[in-house]
């Protein structure tokens, strides 16, 4: 363990000093986040400015929600962006060799090895819309409520990356794989706004097939009402655990499945 | 240049960009698929927005107008992509582009119809698909066909100078790596702007009256929210005459700004090994 720790902050002492070289690509990359993140915001401002309420929440609510999910988001995307690499290219390419010639876990490698620091957008916009909004969503924040909190945005986190290690493994046998990826991510749009609004076979699928409606709705309707702790909160730590452990048996699978492609 | 030998010198080069595109359909076919699910969320969020304001009417549009809004204008950014950037940018990078400038042909033109392969596949793989499951959906709410051949003529007209001010606006930004080495970051950036800029995220027309009119003036919002509009029948004659109109002006300030981009750009050029 010992180990494992100190080679991921060479690795991740590494990757910074790649950033400083590139400067101003990382704060464009950064500054697109947070227009992004801000422009969907301006949106459910816009529609705010309209009706009081929607779907029995109120603008504080809605962003609280917003808010939330950028988070777990966020954390995913600067810790394992490179699972993104395995799917796209990496397979492909023959460059996958590399890492099971080193005397490290294959898949800690390959997400110790980029730390994606445009992920600070994500973050610190999920962060400020979260404290802004917290108060007047009658969000009470208590010792143990703070607790879930920092577990739900854990596991909720897990959620996503075990989304992109279970699809970036399929690379091993059909060699790209990233677009797969990309359809199982994008999914995680739904999460931003209450599942209530969805047809029940959407508020399935999100919550038991491509379970991202826990990354948002479900914790923070805990936070908002007090709601149902077993399943709003204990649900995240069930379904990403699960998730978690399927996603690793694929790609435990996909190491033995695979051949290399370069020559 | 006589017709003729447009055709000659340049098909070839839309030929073979079809050739390569097509070898990548499935990729392409779930990227739209993943895009496609950011409209659903849309969709249900003004399904609920209308549930909530009671009425069916939201700042002038219905649920109609923002179904078709929504959808259309996933399918209009699809049709007026232009990859030109960065096919431009790699070439730069690696030195290739030594090899198109080889050639006796027009640099501009010769991208332009490698490029144009793009929504002539996206406009058989994404529009028509897409235009017809649209329409059979509010056929059948509505009871009614709804389809208008005349709006849906005019919005490809407008949509193909659409494609063009994409081009040149993706050229002129695919020249920047004549002085900048990586264009990544400002690509995302470029994206998410023109996103926003027009009215793919917000339609203009809900906006705050002092930022509508200058978004409605600026070429962003003649990408896809002219076409759209006119596609769901919000113009009247006047109207879409004029805002028709202001897409030829920018298709021409947009040539121009290429051009001029170019003859300042190509002075740099300074291709390494080869």
């Amino acid at each position: 363990m010992k180990k494992t720790l100190k080679i991921y902050r060479l690795l991740l002492v590494q990757n910074i000093k790649t950033l400083m070289e590139y400067r101003i690509d990382f704060l464009t990359g950064a500054l697109s986040f947070i227009i992004d993140q801000a422009v969907g915001i301006g949106f459910i401002f816009i529609i705010f400015s309209q009706i009081p309420q929607l779907a029995g929440f109120t603008l504080e609510q809605i962003v609280f929600i917003y808010g939330f999910s950028l988070i777990p988001k966020g954390l995913d995307h600067m810790f394992t962006d490179n699972l993104w690499s395995v799917g796209y290219f990496i397979v492909q390419k023959g460059d996958f060799d590399k890492y099971l010639t080193r005397p490290i876990d294959p898949l800690f490698h390959i997400i110790a090895e980029k730390f994606q620091i445009d992920a600070a957008g994500e973050l610190i916009m999920g962060i400020a819309l979260v404290c802004v909004s917290a108060g007047a969503a009658n969000v009470v924040f208590t010792p143990l409520s703070v607790l879930f909190f920092i577990i739900a945005i854990i596991f909720a986190s897990l959620i996503y990356t075990a989304i992109k290690i279970g699809t970036a493994a399929l690379a091993f046998w059909i060699k790209v794989s990233g677009q797969i990826t990309q359809v199982f991510y994008m999914t995680n749009e739904f999460a931003k706004y209450p599942t209530t609004i969805y047809s029940d076979f959407i508020r399935t699928v999100i919550t038991y097939i491509v379970p991202f409606a826990f990354t948002g709705y479900y914790p923070c309707l805990y936070f908002l009402t007090g709601e149902n702790p077993l399943f709003n909160i204990g649900g995240v730590v069930a379904v990403a655990t699960i998730l978690l452990l399927i996603a690793l048996s694929i790609w435990k699978r996909g190491l033995k499945a695979y051949e290399s492609a370069g020559s | 240049m006589r017709l003729g030998k447009i055709r000659k010198l340049y098909f070839p080069f839309t030929r073979a960009s079809i050739q390569s595109t097509l070898m990548y359909s499935v990729n392409m076919i779930f990227f739209s698929l993943s895009e496609l699910l950011y409209c659903f969320v849309m969709f249900y969020v003004w399904k609920a927005v209308f549930a909530a304001s009671g009425g069916d009417d939201f700042m002038g549009f219905d649920m109609q107008d923002m179904f078709l809004y929504l959808f259309m204008t996933n399918v209009t950014a699809y049709l007026t992509m232009s990859q030109a950037d960065s096919a431009i940018a790699e070439e730069i990078k690696d030195g290739s582009i030594s090899m198109r400038l080889l050639k006796p042909v027009n640099f501009n033109l010769s991208v332009l119809f490698k490029d144009i392969a793009n929504p002539m596949i996206l406009f058989v793989m994404v529009f028509v698909p897409m235009t017809v499951c649209i329409e059979i959906y509010r056929g059948v709410t509505a009871g009614m066909v709804m389809f208008q051949p005349l709006n849906c003529l005019f919005y490809l007209l407008s949509g193909a100078v659409a494609y063009l001010i994409s081009f040149y606006m993706n050229m002129s930004f695919g020249f920047l790596a004549f002085y900048v080495t990586n264009l990544w970051g400002m690509g995302i950036l470029k994206k998410i702007l023109l996103k926003f800029l027009s009215g793919a995220v917000i339609p203009l027309a809900f906006m705050p009256t002092v930022l509508k009119n200058i978004l409605a003036f600026l070429p962003f919002a003649s990408l896809s929210y002219t076409p759209v509009m006119i596609y769901i029948g919000k113009y009247s004659i006047t109207e879409m005459l004029l805002n028709f109109g202001l897409q030829i002006f920018w298709l021409l300030m947009m040539f121009l700004l290429c051009k001029l981009i170019w003859k300042s750009a190509i002075k740099r050029l300074c291709v390494q090994g080869g």
